[in-house]
């Protein structure tokens, strides 16, 4: 399989993750989507007409939405039953919202992507806060993740655009619920980060008080 | 600080039309001529000196009495050169530099690349200012990396030298994994936007015959912004140039070196003199 | 204009586990409030003495506290125990971290700056926490608006205790009395949240 990826993107990393907490090998292709907007050339307009990152390829299947890419990839966390499939669809849609809001915040106040930053700092606060209420409730029903027993692509799907929210002027401080919930899935085994996501030093041991030798 | 130069654009963007950016709090238009010229200029119409060089355009608000700094190596045919576009930062410039400078955050902050535990310690190493070129160095810096760079396979301890030949440009020489005779550069350009926001320009010069162009911008993307969350959570947000606010040790004899050089010239756009 | 004697509601107890750290506040004071591995319970200016990084972006290891940036380790009492670029040094006991008093009761977490003797609020028997919501609200506002007990009571079981921020932003913490279903309570403190965000301010 192979993943045209960009390393700063929120949506390719969802596609990271998913591969790598469910043991799937990538062929990784960097794609310099900044600064030389590659990602828009002749070759990528014709695998994706949408212009957009990722792009998996997989024989010869083309996908060219994350969430249909975690589907293609995530057969085991698509939620059990017809009731959680839903509710997973539910939160696919929900981080669609979020690339709108907080993922743009980030693109304008990081990488100099006009628009009007604080109308997308604004909409993706709401959906913080929609985001906080329901994993209180989840905490309240002994849930962790946003569907069911344990995680699904939903969690995927959402949790980039979560964690990077401060890279677009987004406090997470606020949101005792979504802290939880994000420790949660960077504590998942198998777990990678991405720039700007900072792994749980503390699940590593303390080393031992040591010099070393040179 | 107003007679430095400073990077405003990276040149392959750089068309008729102006673009606005903002250096030291005031707006600056930037564009190319129809006879090929880069210009840059305020909104009132006043031009302002341009310099191109290392793949970026570079102006500045005041009269700069010396030409922009050299960079020897920009001018070897054999090495690949990597612009990797601009990063902005809710931080002083000046603390951008020094985080630039600092090896001992490798393990923490770029975990598994260009360093990990318990591989933490900062061995003793040189830091002065060199008076006849007026520039900060720091020689015999070594570490341990996981994955020095792109084309690294594998752990090695790195020789760095680090250099400031300007207050808000840093240029680092590195052990080349290709060609272990020789030195990679990596450079950060910082655009001072306010006292408290800057944009990065950081930039390359590699010896790499192999790795696709993409993957170089990359890895250097990825490490810069894996700073970015770290130099826009420093208390205060301007850097401390009296002793007393901050502890600094024996690894920090760089950034020591840096803030006396800045406080010495007067340099103190981003920057703070007494400790609050 | 703040009075270091007076305890600030910071958290409530569920929402920090063992072993991790957390951001918070006391009146003026950004803190990085944090419980060890075996629950005991800190609250430290949130600044790295070394190069003032924010100690609330750090992790917890046993009953010690590093920082993200280059990994200083402060133990219970605040002090630097180790300096990971200098493993062989025993690193000068003045390197400690300004410390605010912490209590824990009822399910809440207080903080003070120099509180003396005295002890957070007293607060009846048999509430339960809820959950913590930011408002956008000047705590002086919202206090007009719900009275000035501690907690705060409201009709349906809800009370809550007001946080300070700042001039324009507050939180609530929630609690419940009585037997009232938590999510509908939930639902009850987004509406009432809605309400005041909607009020112009006093
Ligand atoms: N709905 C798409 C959105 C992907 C998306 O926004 N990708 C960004 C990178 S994070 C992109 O390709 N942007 C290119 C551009 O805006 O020109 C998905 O989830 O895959
Ligand atoms: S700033 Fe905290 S360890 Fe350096
Ligand atoms: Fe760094």
């Amino acid at each position: 399989m192979i993943l045209h990826d960009w390393v700063l993107s929120p949506n390719c990393y969802k596609v990271r993750l998913m591969a790598a907490l469910s043991g799937q090998d990538l062929t990784l292709r960097a794609v310099n989507l900044y600064p030389e907007r590659e990602h828009l050339s002749d070759e990528y307009l014709a695998l994706n007409p949408a212009g957009t990152l990722p792009i998996l390829e997989d024989g010869d299947l083309v996908l060219g939405e994350s969430a249909a890419i975690l589907a293609w990839l995530g057969e085991g966390w698509l939620g059990q039953g017809k009731a959680e499939a839903a509710r997973v669809q539910a939160w696919l849609s929900f981080a669609e919202r979020l690339n709108a809001t907080a993922g743009r915040a980030r693109n304008i106040d990081m990488l100099g992507v006009p628009g009007s930053l604080s109308e997308a700092q604004k909409g993706g606060r709401a959906c913080l806060r929609e985001l906080e209420l329901a994993l209180s409730d989840r905490r309240m029903e002994g849930g962790t993740f946003l569907v069911g027993d344990g995680p699904t692509i939903a969690d995927i799907a959402c949790f980039p655009h979560v964690m990077l929210a401060p890279d677009g002027g987004l406090t997470l401080a606020p949101y005792p619920s979504i802290r939880l919930w994000t420790r949660a899935v960077r504590a998942l085994p198998g777990f990678v980060e991405m720039p700007g996501i900072h792994r749980l030093h503390e699940l590593s041991p303390e080393p031992e008080m040591e010099t070393e030798l040179r | 600080m107003k007679d430095q130069w400073y990077p405003v654009a990276m040149l392959s963007e750089l068309g008729r039309d102006p673009v606005e950016t903002i250096l030291m709090d005031a707006p600056v238009r930037v564009w190319r001529d129809a006879d090929g010229t880069a210009c840059a200029a305020t909104p009132e119409g006043r031009k302002l000196p341009v310099t191109e060089a290392y793949h970026h355009l570079w102006t500045s608000p005041g009269a700069p009495d010396r030409p922009l700094f050299d960079i020897p190596e920009a001018r070897q045919p054999d090495r690949r050169f990597v612009p990797c576009g601009r990063v902005r930062v809710a931080c002083s410039p000046l603390r951008a530099v020094e985080n630039f400078l600092d090896i001992a955050h490798f393990p923490f902050v770029h975990t598994d690349i260009l360093g990990a535990e318990p591989h933490t310690e900062v061995a003793r190493y040189k830091a002065e200012v060199r008076e006849d070129d007026d520039e900060v160095w720091a020689t015999k810096v070594e570490f341990y990396q996981p994955q020095a760079a792109k084309s690294a396979s594998g752990g090695v301890t790195t020789q760095y030298m680090y250099r400031v030949p300007a207050p808000t440009s840093s240029v680092l020489y590195k052990t080349s994994p290709p060609r272990p005779g020789e030195w990679d550069v990596i450079a950060i350009f910082v655009q001072p936007v306010t006292e408290t926001r800057c944009d990065v320009w950081p930039w390359m010069a590699l010896f790499d015959e192999t790795t696709p162009q993409a993957d170089l911008v990359a890895f250097q993307q990825m490490i810069f912004v894996q700073d970015r969350s770290i130099l826009e959570n420093q208390v205060p947000a301007l850097l401390p140039l009296d002793p007393g606010l901050e502890t600094p040790t024996r690894a920090d004899m760089t950034s020591i070196a840096y803030r006396r050089w800045l406080k010495s010239h007067g340099y103190t756009y981003g920057a703070q003199l007494v400790a609050a | 204009m703040t009075d270091p004697s007076r305890w600030h509601p910071a958290a409530l107890s569920q929402d920090l586990v063992p072993a991790t750290v957390i951001p918070a506040r006391c009146g003026p004071h950004e803190i990085a409030l944090w419980r060890s591995e075996t629950g005991a319970l800190r609250a430290w200016q949130d600044r790295c003495p070394h190069r003032g990084m924010r100690l609330s972006h750090g992790f917890v290891r046993g009953e010690m506290l590093s920082c993200i940036y280059h990994g200083w380790r402060y133990d219970g009492e605040a002090v630097c125990r180790k300096i990971p670029a200098h493993p062989a040094l025993e690193p000068p006991s003045s390197i400690t971290v300004p410390r605010f008093r912490v209590a824990e009761a009822g399910g809440v977490i207080w903080i003070a700056s120099d509180p003396g003797n005295s002890a957070p609020p007293e607060m009846a028997e048999g509430l339960r926490p809820l959950r913590s919501v930011p408002v956008d609200r000047s705590a002086a506002g919202l206090r007009d608006a719900l009275g000035h007990d501690v907690p705060a009571r409201l009709e349906d079981g809800l009370c809550v205790l007001v946080q300070e921020i700042d001039e324009t932003r507050s939180v609530l913490h929630a609690l419940t009395s009585g037997n009232v279903e938590p999510k509908i309570a939930s639902r009850r403190l987004e509406s009432l949240r809605r309400r005041f965000e909607k009020e112009p301010a006093a």
